[in-house]
């Protein structure tokens, strides 16, 4: 099961990526890079 | 010792910086708690503390996941044609019966928050299929939002998953058994008097516009197209009622496998397309969620949450209810389940030698009204997605007097726990299932009766027209 | 959301945020692995052989949660009893109290067996949105030892997702983030998650040692109800009673709470409906666990003092007395070592399988010299040579 949340959320990592790369406003890029943080964090199993 | 109002100062400060970035800077709201949370820090002579910062917005990782996954699931149904077909369905099946129709929707709109525990997870899923057909009834897009939402909410406090009184029994000890029936008893009465408060009115003023009813799929694809419904339902209907045998699945999961099923059983779409626009709809809510944390965390490291929780539990009980009704509420703007854990917990045992079911579902109830208040406001956030209102506080707007009715009841309920101790727990089970079947006979019989008068009123109008 | 920022977002300015989020997870990264790290633990002169939990149930060999079990055997033959500390890493007395139980006691009769990591995996990480830091040091005459403070429940890395609704072995349903604490997972099961791995490994020593006397070792939050208290079986129900007359008698206060039948899952409860153990467990008070607490420090968790609180106990919210001095981890750790040490006494009143075990600092010596003086140098005890 662990390994499917992984799964998981590296998908949701890559949509979110994308969006960063789409997104025309600098404020909500950052915002968008924000969301990243505890996501990358799960994905590798750090925290 | 340091003075008690030595931790005030980092709290108001946050306050009054995140105020300043949203509000006169108009930066987004997870901008603004971030630099909010770092000023908060910095003021309390902790520097940046970037560990801190980042720990914060772990704990809401598995929020993230559901709002990431059910979103991109409402987005894929919304674009293979179910939400249209189901409520072009409800409609035209309901045709003569509108105000039943009304409490149906209702009631079924709150059924994934029911077995969930999750507003949002209700808004997106039942409340996006039941939106477009309160949209065809005549109600307005931001009435429909406010139905859903309160849909939402009703749903995660009913039984027989409330995660919020689960979080409260945590914390004092207290099993989570006999809640079924006192959280019955407060939220379905609430549940129809609200949707009828809303909807009957408008559903009266039209008549239904056949060519605003969303178009059916239903003779194109066949059975096939119900498909992504119909596993979400088994899914996690199995994994309530089997939890020995099957394993826990999680909502993303769930959304997820829905999600990848979708784009096979109706209209051609492109579903990575579907997805990206999904989280797109989804960021400024998961980066609200990330600065909220970062906010809680900092909140707490420099005893300015401290501050605040002793400052209301320690009030006398006349103003302990106020204080339950507002601050509730207020701190569940960080999310309900938090508010639950946070101020739940130490009310519960304020009130301690009150019933404590009565009183720990009541406080539920109240603690779920934060899911409407700014800036989080997940159900009233994700209702205006789903009625494509760009601006959430016109749909909010309308949640403002039944959220008020569902506090002032829910405090009522507290009031009153003596009574619904006795009443609700009485021996005589047989007794009291009778005098709830016969309420329950009599509401259905008003429903019946209000849906004559409904159309009857509506011929009236036609007439009058003409 | 605001339209009047818009124009500034390129995709090289995307490369520069991505680049800035990856610097902040590394430094972030960096302290969270660095609790993965256990500080040293010095068997005293009584601990004859150490084993790991594993030793009881070979799952858990190599995850995060084994952890080691310290034997203290007396020339003499007697009963066993058991002491659990850090069974929720957030109530440093709890551990504390056994580390300076390997680090001091010494057993004639019986055998004394000692976890001071019962959840070893919830050592391993602090709470978020709790503020916590992550470790606190307490004074030794040679200078500052340091410690964890960790979380309630195992570390979510390593058992990840948790469900929405947790229903236990012992068939309770509890709210899903319940399903990491170990105080919940008992009796355990082999194929169950890793907490209830750990829940099932404990309660397979306690069998497979013929463990006589179990005692769980916690803290509460003051504004707790069950609060310096002893949670007893009903089997064990005169031995806390008894014992907890003998410290009134000596000027510590402490209550009796029968473990509540319908609140399955719990150790004082699992324990001795499971096996043939008396089962008890144990609390203090610690203010850094409060929802009421002031700023969140190492400073708070070990002095214990926190002027909410005492305003709280002024307004009679509290189950405890709390004044401007607080309650310091001295206090806290005293408490627990005198327990434990009453509750051997009156249960070797009752049998011939005495557990005879000396060199328990009293809650007195601990108050007058410090905790400090009772734990091992910082580096070891031969280092403070
Ligand atoms: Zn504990």
């Amino acid at each position: 099961m662990t390994i499917i949340y992984q799964v998981i959320t590296a998908s949701v990592i890559l949509l979110v990526g994308w969006n960063l790369f789409r997104e025309k406003r600098l404020v909500e890029q950052m915002a968008t890079a924000l969301v990243l943080i505890p996501l990358i964090l799960r994905v590798l199993m750090i925290k | 010792m340091s003075s008690p109002y030595a931790e005030m100062v980092p709290i108001l400060l946050m306050i009054a910086t995140f105020a300043a970035m949203t509000f006169a800077f108009k930066l987004p709201v997870s901008v603004s708690l971030v630099g909010a949370a770092i000023l908060g820090a910095l003021v309390a002579g902790q520097g940046v503390p970037l560990r801190h910062l980042v720990e914060g917005t772990l704990g809401y990782m598995d929020t993230l996941l559901i709002i990431a996954t059910a979103m991109v699931f409402m987005r894929m149904i919304q674009a293979s044609g179910l939400l249209d077909t189901i409520a072009h369905h409800l409609i035209t099946g309901f045709e003569s019966r509108p105000a039943s129709l009304l409490v149906l929707m209702m009631l079924f709109a709150m059924s994934a928050g029911m077995i969930t525990g999750s507003s949002t997870a209700a808004v997106l899923t039942t409340g996006a299929i039941v939106a477009p057909a309160f949209i065809a009834l005549g109600i307005s897009k931001n009435k429909t939002g406010a139905i859903i939402a309160m849909a939402g909410i009703l749903g995660m406090i009913a039984p027989p998953v409330n995660i919020p009184v689960m979080i409260i029994g945590g914390g004092v000890d207290m099993p989570y058994i006999g809640f079924a029936l006192p959280l019955l008893v407060l939220t379905l009465p609430l549940a129809v008097a609200i949707v009828l408060l809303l909807g009957l009115k408008s559903i009266r003023a039209t008549t239904i516009d056949r060519s605003l009813l969303p178009p059916t799929y239903h003779r194109q694809y066949g059975w096939k197209l119900y498909l992504p419904l119909v596993i979400l339902v088994v899914l996690i209907v199995l994994e309530r009622a089997l939890p020995s045998i099957v394993p826990s699945f999680g909502m993303p999961l769930v959304f997820m496998v829905c999600a990848l099923v979708a784009p096979f059983t109706g209209r051609r779409m492109n579903p990575l397309v579907v997805a990206r626009d999904a989280i797109r709809a989804a960021l400024p809510v998961m980066g609200i969620l990330a600065g909220v944390g970062m906010f809680l965390q900092i909140m707490a490291l420099t005893g300015g949450r401290g501050f605040i929780v002793s400052l209301l539990v320690g009030l006398p009980l006349g103003l302990l209810y106020l204080s339950i009704g507002l601050s509730m509420p207020l701190f569940g703007a960080v999310s309900a389940y938090g508010s639950a854990s946070i101020l739940g917990v130490p009310f519960v045992l304020a009130l301690l030698g009150t019933n404590e079911i009565i009183v720990a579902s009541a406080l539920s109830l109240v603690a779920a009204m934060g899911d409407l208040m700014p800036p989080t406001a997940l159900a009233g956030l994700f209702a205006a997605k789903v009625v494509d209102q760009p601006n959430y506080t016109r749909v909010l707007k309308h949640c403002l007097i039944p959220a008020l009715l569902t506090v002032g009841v829910s405090l009522g309920y507290i009031a009153t726990a003596d009574f619904w101790d006795r009443f609700l727990f009485w021996d005589n089970r047989l007794a009291l299932y009778g005098i709830l079947l016969a309420i329950t006979a009599a509401v259905a019989v008003v429903i019946l009766i209000l849906d004559r008068w409904v159309i009857r009123h509506r011929v009236a109008t036609g007439e009058a027209q003409s | 959301m605001i339209e009047r920022e818009g124009g500034y977002g390129r995709g090289w300015t995307a490369v520069v945020l991505l680049l800035m989020t990856g610097a902040v997870l590394l430094t972030a990264s960096h302290s969270f692995l660095a609790m993965r790290v256990d500080p040293p633990i010095y068997p005293g002169p009584g601990v004859t052989h150490v084993v790991a939990l594993s030793d009881y149930f070979e799952g858990l060999i190599g995850t995060p949660a084994d952890t080691a079990v310290y034997i203290l055997e007396g020339s003499e033959p007697g009963g066993t009893a058991l002491v659990l500390g850090g069974t929720h890493a957030n109530e440093p007395a709890s551990s504390l109290t056994a580390i300076t139980l390997i680090e001091n006691a010494q057993v004639t009769r019986g055998r004394l067996i000692v976890i001071p990591r019962a959840n070893h995996s919830a050592f391993t990480c602090t709470e978020p949105q709790e503020g916590y830091p992550q470790t606190y040091t307490i004074e030794t005459p040679a200078g500052p030892r340091e410690f964890r403070y960790g979380s309630r429940g195992t570390n979510p890395i390593d058992q990840w997702p948790d469900p929405v609704i947790y229903v236990n072995a012992a068939g309770q349903s509890l709210a899903g983030s319940e399903v990491r604490n170990l105080n919940r997972s008992y009796p355990g099961s082999p194929s169950g998650n890793l907490t209830e791995q750990v829940a099932y490994a404990i309660v397979k020593l306690i069998r497979q040692e013929d463990i006589d006397i179990s005692i769980d070792l916690h803290e509460a939050s003051p504004e707790y109800p069950v609060i310096n208290a002893i949670v007893a079986h009903e089997d064990a129900l005169n031995i806390a009673a008894e014992a907890a007359m003998f410290l009134e008698f000596e000027g510590m206060q402490i209550g009796v709470e029968r473990s509540p039948a319908n609140l399955r899952g719990l150790s004082h409860r699992e324990w001795g409906d499971a096996t043939d153990t008396l089962a008890l467990l144990v609390e203090a008070p610690n203010p850094a666990q409060g929802r009421l607490r002031g700023q969140t420090t190492a400073k708070l968790i070990v002095e214990g003092i926190d002027p909410y609180y005492v305003r709280a106990a002024q307004r009679g919210l509290l189950y405890v007395p709390f004044s401007a001095e607080g309650h310091p981890i001295d206090e806290r750790v005293g408490r627990h070592l005198q327990t434990v040490a009453t509750l051997l006494d009156v249960y070797n009143s009752y049998t011939n399988d005495d557990i005879v075990v000396a060199g328990i600092p009293t809650l007195s010596a601990v108050l007058e010299q410090g905790l400090g003086a009772f734990l091992a140098p910082p580096s070891g005890p031969e280092s403070g040579l």
